[in-house]
Formats: structure tokens, sequence, C-alpha cells
């Protein structure tokens, strides 16, 4: 029963422990913005790049039907 | 060619806003209604007792009191008739006409409306004690649902107060011959015009220019008979034997009522053989035709809702059709390009000419040359590289398909 | 990729970090104890005294991000880190898989289009710029204004995604049939009728450009740069330019088999769609807003445009109106009409009103713009109602050391809209009300679909923008009523460079002003270009005005020039 209990602490301290620590971290990443700085420093200039090359479909190539669609009158 | 025999006093008409016909035509007792855009119809402000007015601002280059009013960042157009209304250039008009139908005249026709808020105190900026402004709603499509509401709004905003105010008898019957004068104009106006279809025509683009917009800056009864000479002498005017322009065009695009910009295209070897623009012929000369069982109201709401090829227009089908529209004049005119002209700031126009530039060139294949314009132009230097451009580039067209 | 350092570059920057937190022992050293304890406990006073709070210490030159955080007092720190910050990064997660048939999708279209991969990951910055300097109750209330837009938005995103042909194979699926694509101010109230039977309606530009613009500035330009590249002038307005540049970079979902178009607000708006009917090639419906709408016989044109529209819409999807699922969705619209009523009053007539400028000015325009598509809009205006029955109950002040009460007018600007933010705090300008706030302000009426109708013609034509911006002179100048109404003192007059509808009556608010002796300054702005009138131009305006005109202090001077040029 004592081995338990102790056992029960002991994990109760390890999550508590987890606890914490992943509260100082998200606090850390929190307070110095550090979720800020990564977006603008290495996200975003990333995903720039990406659309930046990407290929895109030459709008002016789309056709300009005159009866393709009828009037919508009613 | 021969010079026409009134072209100078024409072009002495359209110096200024309240010229010698307009001036005899208020001594006759008639109401002076001034009015900016197509979709307002000057058949309606010409019935007896009154006639219509298109507003211009000639010569006016330095808008600076309107700037204040308006900003710097609105059509010079707008600008330019603020300023000739703050002038008191405008004192003449009895009414105008308001159409909420680009927003800087409308803003400029605001100004103009007097004691209406009570948030605003009243500018008076008309000078007229009798003096009212009157807006309408125009309608963005050709439906029937569009066709009632403008036959509406003509009635209630533009016929009413004209019999409240100054008791303009505006009965069908009135209608109907208002309706036969218009007609008359836009008869001779065609008949003027169509000689811009000739192989080589016997009018100029700035001739036909200056004798269109003075058939809008006039009392229609005063300037009838100088337009049926002009017509007979038409009839008997010999082209140059040589020719003196290097190709035709199409000339469409915002406001224009510069003759001295279809001069300028002129100069650079471009014949303007076919005017799509406000202020232009092209719709504004349609003849109005009555159609059996509907009133002359009715049938002058659908023709100019019918006619219009503004691209403040949004139904889907007329988007597209009006394009059509405009390569096919260039076949009718035997046009060897277009040039669209837009006036900076005119949002509707700047779209537009983006389209246009695309499409007709890609499926028509026709030549267009695209710029963009300030209200008054003559001295553009830049405009005038342009189009020497574009006439060369038509012409090196022409040597390629072996013409 | 190759990574290059810069080692003088780092040495420069190691050595600025060093220079502050031995500023910041110094200064923990010269205040105390007492005073240490009660910054960590309550956060630093609003104050420009020495020891007061110095927000603009907090920014890194030109980025605008933070060196670190602001410490607003253990408990409102706790409060922003756990309930704002991680709350609303674990509902942006939340909300994809409660929204989404597919989270993949949302990956794919993240990578598919540039408005969303640019704009989504910041968004909690976006929190972070509109609610900077608040605390207690302001900083709650507004925060849930923020998440309920966060929520909606994540909403229009996954309709989008769930429809689009593209990041399906090229595949017309369920979700596609069932979305029906409106131009961005066809006001979704319009398409209640066909909620019940499964359709979303969702604005083609609502997202990828509006948005964007709140979120992310930079994204914007790429459009507007684009439409530009085929020879569109720069002068039309630059909201409009950017929507028909999504249209020329391709970047807009395919995920309607139809589109409903309007002319709000002015004429670009018009000519957008005739470049969007080319390069979308769909069905098209133009719902046009008649433009004389004080004239009674307009009204009935309108509805029966509205009509049209509505048989339109049956044609395309085959389904027919519903009048009870159009009674249903207008009555909780009513509602939320209701509450928003109820916050104003307290706005107006007390000190007690939890919302700051921005959050109140957002959350109206995109819930009056969406319409109730979820739950959100509800959720949102429950709990800060909570938030503000306490406040009057307990009399607590969110903004003490409020100097003028602000009413913003015009359009603002979208790269700066959280300028009420930064005014609170450089200059105690608490913007109590603005312009777009005021659109659509009425109820639908339920009983009978005529006065339906009616009213619904009524609110169609009071869209953001036409009624009061482009539309009519004398909705522009109800300023004075709303002055009142609202109980402010001060004008901040919105200055769009671009729209053609407020540069024309420029002139007579500035007779206006000078006759009534109201004080009023301007804020001049590209609506989305941040290029052409900068955040710390606008900022100058305003301290120009403030120094010399009403010659008063900053409450922060650290805020008064600052250099945010590359700043989201």
């Amino acid at each position: 029963m004592k081995k338990c209990k102790c056992r029960m602490a002991k994990v109760f301290f390890k999550i508590l422990k987890i606890f914490l620590i992943a509260n100082v971290a998200l606090f850390v990443v929190f307070f110095f913005d550090l979720d800020g700085k990564l977006m603008f420093n290495v996200v975003e200039p990333f995903l720039k790049k990406h659309y930046d090359n990407m290929e895109r479909k030459d709008v002016l190539q789309e056709p300009y039907d005159l009866d393709k669609f009828p009037k919508y009158k009613y | 060619m021969k010079d026409l025999k009134h072209l100078i006093y024409f072009e002495n008409l359209l110096q200024e806003a309240n010229n010698d016909l307009v001036k005899q035509a208020k001594a006759d007792g008639k109401r002076a209604i001034g009015y900016t855009c197509y979709f307002m119809p000057e058949v309606l402000l010409d019935l007896p007792g009154c006639f219509s007015v298109r507003l211009r601002a000639p010569r006016c280059t330095s808008p600076d009191l309107a700037t204040y009013y308006l900003s710097g960042r609105v059509c010079h157009y707008a600008r330019s008739l603020m300023e000739r209304a703050l002038e008191g250039g405008y004192n003449f008009l009895d009414a105008q006409m308001g159409t909420e139908t680009c927003t800087a005249t409308c803003r400029f026709q605001e100004h103009l409306q007097q004691k209406h808020l009570d948030s605003v105190e009243d500018m008076r900026i008309i000078d007229n004690d009798d003096f009212f402004c009157e807006f309408s709603d125009i309608p963005f499509k050709n439906t029937e649902n569009s066709y009632q509401h403008f036959e509406t709004q003509l009635r209630a905003h533009v016929l009413e107060p004209l019999h409240e105010h100054f008791g303009i008898d505006i009965s069908d019957e009135t209608l109907l011959k208002a309706i036969e004068d218009h007609n008359e104009v836009c008869r001779l106006i065609n008949e003027i015009g169509d000689y811009r279809k000739l192989d080589n025509p016997t009018i100029t683009g700035y001739e036909f220019h200056v004798i269109q917009l003075v058939s809008l800056a006039c009392p229609k009864y005063l300037i009838l008979p100088y337009l049926r000479e002009t017509a007979e002498e038409m009839k008997t005017r010999e082209p140059d034997l040589k020719k003196n322009y290097r190709c035709k065009v199409v000339l469409a695009g915002s406001e224009n009522d510069d003759p001295d910009f279809t001069k300028l295209i002129e100069g650079c070897g471009a014949l303007v053989v076919c005017d799509r623009f406000c202020y232009g012929a092209v719709e504004s000369r349609v003849p109005i035709e009555l159609q059996e069982g509907k009133s002359p109201l009715r049938c002058i709401a659908e023709h100019y809702l019918k006619t219009s090829n503004c691209p403040r227009f949004m139904p889907q089908d007329e988007m597209r059709a009006r394009k059509k529209r405009l390569a096919d004049l260039a076949k009718e005119y035997k046009a060897d390009g277009i040039i669209i002209a837009s006036n900076k700031f005119c949002e509707y126009w700047s779209y537009e000419r983006v389209i246009d530039t695309f499409i007709l060139k890609r499926d028509y294949g026709l030549p267009v040359c695209s710029i963009e314009k300030e209200y008054i132009n003559s001295a553009s230097g830049q405009l005038r590289t342009r189009f020497q451009a574009f006439v060369e580039s038509v012409e090196i067209k022409h040597i390629q398909e072996g013409k | 990729m190759a990574i290059s350092f810069d080692v003088s570059k780092i040495q420069k920057k190691l050595a600025e970090k060093k220079e502050g937190v031995q500023k910041t022992v110094a200064e923990l050293k010269a205040n105390g104890f007492k005073k240490n304890m009660h910054d960590f406990w309550y956060g630093k006073p609003h104050t420009a005294e020495p020891g007061g709070r110095r927000l603009g210490e907090l920014y890194e030159d030109k980025t605008g991000l933070l060196t670190h955080r602001e410490w607003r007092g253990f408990k409102d720190t706790m409060y922003y880190m756990y309930m704002i910050w991680g709350y609303n990064y674990l509902h942006m997660v939340t909300d994809i898989l409660k929204f989404s048939n597919n989270p993949i999708d949302f990956l794919k279209g993240t990578w598919r289009y540039r408005w969303m991969g640019q704009t989504y990951l910041p968004v909690i910055h976006w929190f972070e710029r509109g609610l900077q300097g608040m605390r207690g109750e302001a900083l709650y209330a507004s925060a849930w204004h923020y998440r309920a837009m966060v929520s909606a938005s994540i909403h229009q995103i996954c309709t989008f995604f769930n429809a689009d042909t593209r990041l399906h194979g090229g595949k017309e699926n369920d979700a596609y049939k069932h979305t029906i694509f409106t131009n961005e101010t066809t006001c979704g109230t319009l398409f209640y009728p066909w909620k019940d039977a499964g359709y979303q309606y969702v604005s083609m530009e609502m997202i990828p450009y509006f948005v964007t613009c709140h979120v992310n500035s930079h994204t914007v330009l790429n459009y507007i740069d684009a439409v530009q590249s085929l020879g569109l002038p720069g002068d039309p307005c630059p909201m409009c330019q950017a929507e028909s540049g999504l249209f020329v970079l391709d970047d807009v979902p395919d995920s309607s088999p139809f589109i409903i178009t309007c002319n709000e607000a002015c004429d670009a708006s018009v000519s957008t769609h005739t470049l969007q009917d080319w390069f979308a090639d769909k069905p098209l419906f133009a719902l046009p807003i008649p433009m004389q709408f004080d004239d009674p016989l307009v009204k009935k044109h309108c509805m029966n445009e509205i009509e049209e529209m509505w048989k339109f819409v049956e044609e395309q999807t085959g389904t027919p109106f519903n009048w009870e699922s159009m009674k249903k969705y207008l009555e909780r619209q009513n509602k939320l009409q209701r509450d928003e009523w109820e916050k104003w009053e307290v706005a107006a007539k007390t000190n007690f009103y939890p919302i700051n400028g921005v959050a109140q000015a957002l959350f109206r325009i995109y819930s009056t713009q969406y319409g109730i598509q979820t739950d959100c809009w509800e959720d949102a205006s429950e709990k800060v109602k909570k938030i503000m029955y306490k406040c009057v109950e307990k009399k607590i002040n969110p903004f003490p050391q409020t100097r003028h009460r602000v009413i913003a007018w015009s359009c603002a600007p979208l790269y700066y809209s959280n300028w009420c933010t930064w005014a609170y705090n450089c200059w105690g300008l608490n913007c109590i009300i603005n312009m777009d706030s005021l659109m659509f302000d009425m109820e639908i009426r339920t009983d009978s679909y005529e006065n339906m109708l009616e009213d619904m013609a009524t609110y169609h034509m009071w869209a953001p923008m036409r009624r009061m911006a482009v539309g009519g002179m004398h909705h522009i100048f109800e300023l004075w009523d709303y002055m009142q109404r609202f109980n402010c003192d001060m004008v901040a007059m919105y200055d769009q460079l671009q729209c053609k509808g407020m540069q024309g009556v420029h002139g007579l608010f500035e007779d206006e002003f000078r006759k009534r002796n109201v004080k009023a300054f301007w804020i001049p702005h590209a609506l989305p270009d941040s290029r052409t009138v900068s955040r710390a131009e606008i900022r100058r305006q305003i301290n120009d005005y403030m120094t010399t005109v009403m010659h008063e202090e900053p409450l922060d001077p650290s805020l008064l020039d600052f250099d945010d040029s590359m700043t989201w």
C-alpha cells in the first residue's frame, strides 16, 4: 500500500514536473513572442518563396464567349 | 476639303456653356436644364418651355477651388464642372437633372443640390432663385424591372418637377412631339456622321465631334437650322484628292467633350471615324422608336437602357456583348484600329479599357491603343507620341498583311 | 537552401540585448521592492509619469515583432497567455477539425493559396496588435470579439476548401454543388432561404482579401500589383484592385458553380466584376444596389431585383426558396442586432463599455457581412454582454485613461485597423463607435414575406460603405447625429485617398468642421495598400494634431515614433 502510494506520488510529481516544464516553455514562447518571430523570420519567407515560384494559370487565355450563358432575365 | 460654312460658328458656341444660343433661348423665356450623363434623357429636357444643356467646362485647366471641395483625386471633368459652377458659369441654369451614374459627377451635382440637408449648409453655388437639382435613380440593367423603374423615376424626378416648378406640359402628346424633334436632330447628325463610313470620308472626326457637341450643348430648336444647312452642305462636299490620313480609328472611352483631343489624334495621322464615348453620337443619336401599346415615356425609358454601352451596366450578357458591339462598329466604319481612352480617375473605364485592350485584340484581331487622358489634353506631347506610334504599328500591320 | 550568417549583425543584436537587460536590471533596482511587486501584480501604470508603461520599447525595429510581450500584471498576463494566446491557437486547430470535411484539404489549401498560408499563421499577432495595452475587462471582452472573427473566418475557409475543385482533382463534389459564391459586399443574409437545405454561401474575397489585410497586410500587395500589371491604373479603389488581382493571380478557389455579384460600394466594384466574370467564366447574376436609396420609389425596384436573384439561385441550385429557413436565421440575426443595440446603449451613455475600437468595428463588419452561418457571433455576444453587465454593475471603467471619446467616420485603413488601440495607449483617444458599425442598423421583420422583403431591400441598400461613404450625401453627414448619440467629442475622419465618394465631400467636411467647431483629425490611407500612407505617417498626423491643435501630452511617449514599416 505504502509502495503504491509512493508510486502514485512519483507519477503525480512527474506529471506536475512535465506540466510545469511545459508551462514554463509555453510561457517563454509566449512572452518572448517566439511564435511571431518564427512566423516572421522563417515560415513566411519560406511560404512566400513557394508562392512566388508557383506555376499559375495565364488567366488572359480564358475564353470570353458571348453566348455561353443565358441572359438571366426574369 | 472645303471648310464647313458653320464650323467656326460652332467652335465659338463651344467656348462657353452659356453660349449665344443658350442666351437667346433664355431671352425667349425658356428654362435651361443642365445634365451630365447620357442616362438623363435629353429628349425630356427639350420639352416646350425648356431646353437641355449637357454641361461642359471648356478651357478649364486648373480647377483650384473645386480641388478643395472634391480633392485632387477625383476626375478632372467633375472638378472642372465644379470649378465652372463655383465661378458662376452655370448661373443660367434653372435646374440640374442629376444622375448618380458615376461617383464623381454625382458628388459635383450633390454640391448643387440646395436646401435639402440640415446637416450641411447650403452653398448656393448656382445663384438663381428658381434653381433646383433633382436626382433620378438609374438602373444598372436592361430588364423589365429596370424599364419599369426607370420610367417611374423619370416621371417622378424629371417630368413632374419640371411641371411643378416651371409649368411644363408633360402630356403624352407633348412627349410624342418632343420625340419627333429629337429624332430629327438624330437623323441629321447621323446623316452627317455617315460620311465617315465612306472609303475616303468627306468629314473629319474633329468636325463631326464639334457638330455633335453643339447638338448637346445648345437648344435644339436653335441649332437645328444650322444642322440642316450643314447636312445639305455635306451632300456636295468633295474629299481631298490625296488622302490626308494614314489610318482610320474608332475612338471609344469615357467622358470626352474636347474636340481638340480628336484633333490631336487626327494630327497624328489617325482619322477618327466613330465616336463611342460619353458625349459621342453612337448611342445618343439613335432615334427613339415608338412601340405600339407603350406610352412615350416608357419608350424613352427603354430606349436609353437598351442603347447604352456604358460600362456601368452589370448583366453578364451585357458586359460581354459590348465588346462585340465595339468590334462591330470598327467593321461598320471600316476602321483599322481602336483607341480606348479613359479619363484619369474614371473607375468604370479604367477597367473596361483593360479588358477591351485584351479582348478586342485577341478575339477580334483589332489593333488597340489604350491610353489614359485628362479632361483637357490638347498640349500633351506624350499622347502625341503614343498616337504616332500606334499609327505606325497599324501601317506596319497593313504592310505585313500586304494591304 | 543556403543560410548565411552576418556575424557583425548578430554581435550588434547581442550587444543590444545585453544593454536592454542591464537597463531593466537597473530600473528594477531603482524602483525598489514595493514598486516592483506592484508592477508584477498589476502591471505598470498607464501614465506618462516616470515608472509608467512604455509599450513602444517592446517593439523590435521595423518588424513590429516584440522583444517580449507586455507584462500586464500577473492576472491579465496569465489570462492573456492561457485564455487568448493558448486558447485561440488551440481553437484554430479544433475549428478546422470541426468545420472541415477533411483536414488534409486544409493543408492542401494552405499550400495552394498565398492568402491562406501567409495570413493564417500570424493570426495571433493580429490579436496582439489589437489588444495591446488592454487590461481587465477591456482585454477579456475585446478578445471574445476576435475569437468570433477567427472562428467565422475558419468556417469560411473550410467552406472554400471543402468544395474547391482544385483541391479535389478537378472533381465537383457535393460541397461544390452546395456552395454559393458571392462577391464580397453582397450580404450573406440574402441566402438564408437555402441554409437549411445544406447550402453554404461564401464571399469570394472576404477571406482572401479583406481578412488578409487585417492579419497580414503584405499579402494583398501581390494582388494589387498583379492587376496593375495588366495595365490598370493605380488610382481606382485599391480594394477593388486587390479583389480583381486575386483573379489575375488565379488565387480564388473554384468552389461554386455560379456567382452573385453586386455594385457595392462604388464604380470600381461594378467594374471589378467585369474582370471577375471573364476570369471566373461562370454563370453570374448581378444584383445591383440602387443608388438613390432614400427615394421610396426605389425600394420596389430593389425588392424586385432581390426576388430575381432568388429565382436565379433556385434555377442554379434546383432548390426552392424556403421561407421557414429564412425566418429562422433572420430571427437569430435580429437577436444579434438587439444585442448590439444594447451594447451601443452602454457605449453611448456610460464609460463602462468594455470593447475597444478595433474589436468593435471588425466584429460588426465581419458578423453583418457573413451573417448567421455559425454560432460564433451569438456565443461571443453573450460572453461580452456578461462582461459588460459586470462593468455596469460594479462601475468598472475599462478605459480609465480616456481623454476624448472619438467617433471614427468613413472607411478605415485595413492595414492599420488597430490604430485606435495605439491612439488610446498613446493619447487616451477612445474610439467609441465607427461608421462601419452603423451599417445594417436595423431588424428585419419576419411576420410576413412581404414585410421581410421590404426590410431586406432596405438592409441590402444599407450595405457597408454604400450608405455612408459612397452613397447619398445626406447619410454621410449623419455624423453629427451619431456624435451626439454616442456622446463623442472628437472625430477621427478617415481619408481614403482613392475613394471617389469620400474624396468628393472632403471640402464640405472641412467647412462643416470649422463652422461647427468640431475637433477632428484626418487619417489618410489607401484601404489595403500600406505603401501609399504608412502606419508611421498615420501616427505622425495624429501626433501633430494632438500636440499642435489640442496641446496635449502623450500618455506613453514611447509610442510617438517607432518604425514598424515591415510589420504584418
